[in-house]
């Protein structure tokens, strides 16, 4: 006896271990990695921990000097100034090929500078974006490349624009895309909790046994609406999205039905459970009154179940926000289909502030949800 | 008025509630119904009005036969058949008004009572009802913010606007105070001398002696007595109750 329970404790061990084992090697862990790969973390934690949200006007000062390539081809700048914002470099023209040093004075301090070529013809080419330091100088070194040779005798000429921020803090543009996707993920969900809700609260009163199950014809349409609900629990979001959008193509609308057929099943499982719970005495009182069913339900039922149902309405709006989000993903809109183009091009901090608004929002529902089911009990 | 004849009712678990039970009530009467808890009382008022529908027997309500009843028939028998609760049965969400004005669902034009509008005279009826069981004043709460009497008061109310012809009670002062059992048990025995017909379960043998014009007295679902409350002796009492059984009184006013 006692060695059999043995036998049987050490069997159940070695089949955890060995479960363990196998998931451990399936999944490819690798711990390690965690650490190993951290500087990659900590530039996507900090590009999302920097969102984009704010922007500022920016004022543009742009200095000159004519440059010719190669040196003969026409005139050099005549006489450079020795005071004020100014362009100074290491030689008057170049040879194409040559490198040489080119300097900026008195420029706006601590400013984002943009160095670039305007060609004869009008065309422009940036060469590079740096920084002027606290004296508003900078400098760098500049290759003459054959493309900025002059033409017709006129040369090539080196513009800097300083970009310097001006004015008050104002929401970025990508604050506006995020929460105009924002805003149609909200209203998306709220449409189909709507819809759901239409559909799900008088079929959840068949699908209630207190209700529906009398006799042959009442039991069959018990069972039926239970099963309904349950298969169509039993799909997930993610995949009926997938279905919804091959079927109406890309957009809000397929994720949109998506969480609708969702919902339909997990509000009607949840209201007709509320039914199931109402207290029987005042159904059976109205039924002594001479009333019809449907008065019974209107007048004994409803009453009962109504503020239920709308705490499970408002909590189904909050998860749905939360799951459309993921819907966007697989081209549901809204903002889980920005958040995607964002990750696809990289763009980490416009990322973070899709990531932000996403937490925020549904930190509100939450709070919003739990605020009304509060109020109702 | 009222003729029971032979009812017996098996519920589907095999529990036998009731055992061939036969009597009579004549108009005007306020018969009361005793025995010990699971002895059938609340089997046997439901089955006149057939929230519970009788296995064999049958059950007529000036001649006519309440037990074969079609649906839409039952409903208009129900409509004169008032019933008090126990446990109230008001919905407790709802406004005293609301809960009042649903007796008249059997009555009333069913589509504007479907979205829930009352005409002015149901209003009227319904504060008058109120106003007979003293709680006028209390139209406008919600149900569940009312002390038990008073909810028994709205219950009663509720019954009135049937218009009924008989009220069934059952146990209609089990969840209330002796002192508010008087008072409730005084408005039942008001409309029964306004010529309704009351039919009421009760647990108190000195509240039978003092409201019962007759009694029946069910044990195990078998009728074990039926006639005055003055027969009903310690010989009787123990017959009813059983060997081990007290006298309990509830305090008189």
């Amino acid at each position: 006896m006692k060695t059999s329970r043995l036998f049987r404790n050490a069997l159940i061990t070695t089949l955890v271990i060995a479960a363990f084992v196998v998931s451990y090697n399936v999944t490819d862990a690798d711990f390690g990695k965690l650490f190993r790969n951290l500087p990659n973390g900590q530039k996507l934690i900090t590009d999302f921990l920097t969102p984009d949200v704010v922007t500022r006007d920016v004022e543009t000062r742009t200095v000159s000097i004519a440059f010719p390539v190669p040196c003969d081809s026409a005139p050099a700048e005549a006489d450079l100034p020795d005071n004020g914002p100014r362009l100074v470099p290491s030689v008057n023209c170049a040879n194409p090929l040559e490198k040489f040093t080119l300097e900026g004075f008195d420029l706006e301090p601590d400013s984002e500078v943009v160095i670039r070529w305007k060609l004869p013809d009008e065309r422009t080419m940036t060469a590079i974006r740096t920084n002027t330091d606290a004296e508003g100088y900078f400098t760098f070194e500049v290759e003459a490349r054959p493309i900025i040779a002059s033409a017709n005798g006129v040369a090539s000429r080196l513009e800097v624009d300083t970009l310097t921020p001006v004015g008050k803090f104002k929401p970025s543009p990508t604050l506006k895309e995020v929460l105009d996707a924002m805003f149609v993920t909200i209203f998306m969900a709220l449409l189909s909790t709507t819809i759901a809700t239409f559909i799900a609260a008088p079929l959840s009163f068949l699908a209630a046994s207190n209700i529906t199950r009398r006799g042959l014809i009442g039991s069959a349409v018990y069972y039926l609406m239970r099963f309904i609900f349950n298969v169509l629990r039993a799909y997930d979001p993610l995949s009926m999205a997938l279905l919804f959008a091959f079927w109406l193509t890309f957009g809000p609308f397929p994720g949109a039905m998506a969480l609708t057929v969702v919902t339909i099943a997990s509000l009607g499982k949840l209201f007709s459970e509320a039914v199931e719970n109402i207290d029987p005495g005042p159904v059976e009182a109205l039924q002594a009154t001479g009333a019809s069913p449907i008065h019974v339900v209107r007048y004994g039922v409803l009453p009962q179940v109504v503020p239920d149902f709308i705490s499970y309405i408002v909590y189904h709006w909050d998860i749905n926000v939360r799951i459309s989000t993921i819907i966007g993903f697989v081209g549901g809109g809204g903002i889980g289909y920005l958040l995607n183009l964002y990750i696809n091009d990289f763009k980490w901090n416009q990322a973070g502030t899709a990531i932000w608004a996403i937490v925020i929002v549904v930190w509100a529902m939450d709070f919003l949800s739990a605020e009304v089911r509060k109020r109702l009990t | 008025m009222l003729r029971i004849q032979n009812v017996s009712k098996t519920y589907p678990n095999g529990t036998q509630a009731l055992k061939n039970v036969s009597f009579d009530v004549k108009d005007g009467e306020f018969l009361v119904v005793i025995g010990l808890s699971g002895s059938g009382k609340s089997t046997l008022l439901r089955c006149i009005n057939r929230l519970i529908d009788p296995t064999e027997g049958q059950i007529f309500l000036d001649d006519v036969d309440i037990t074969a009843a079609p649906p839409a028939k039952l409903r208009q028998i129900r409509r004169k058949i008032g019933m008090v609760f126990q446990q109230f049965n008001l919905v407790k969400r709802s406004s005293v008004m609301t809960n009042v004005l649903s007796g008249r669902l059997g009555y009333v034009n069913p589509w504007t009572s479907l979205i829930g509008l009352w005409s002015a005279d149901e209003k009227k009826r319904a504060i008058e009802a109120l106003g007979r069981v003293g709680i006028a004043d209390k139209a406008g709460a919600r149900a569940d913010a009312l002390s038990g009497g008073q909810q028994q008061r709205v219950g009663i109310a509720r019954a009135l606007m049937q218009e009924p012809n008989l009220i069934l009670a059952d146990e209609p002062v089990a969840s209330l105070d002796p002192v508010l059992s008087h008072s409730i048990l005084q408005y039942l025995e008001q409309l029964n001398k306004e010529g309704i017909t009351v039919i009421c379960s009760l647990h108190f043998l000195d509240l039978v002696h003092r409201y019962a014009t007759r009694v029946v007295a069910l044990k195990d679902g078998i009728k074990v007595f039926e006639g005055s409350a003055q027969e009903i002796d310690r010989a009787r009492f123990k017959e009813i109750y059983g060997e081990e059984a007290q006298e309990v009184r509830a305090a008189s006013v």
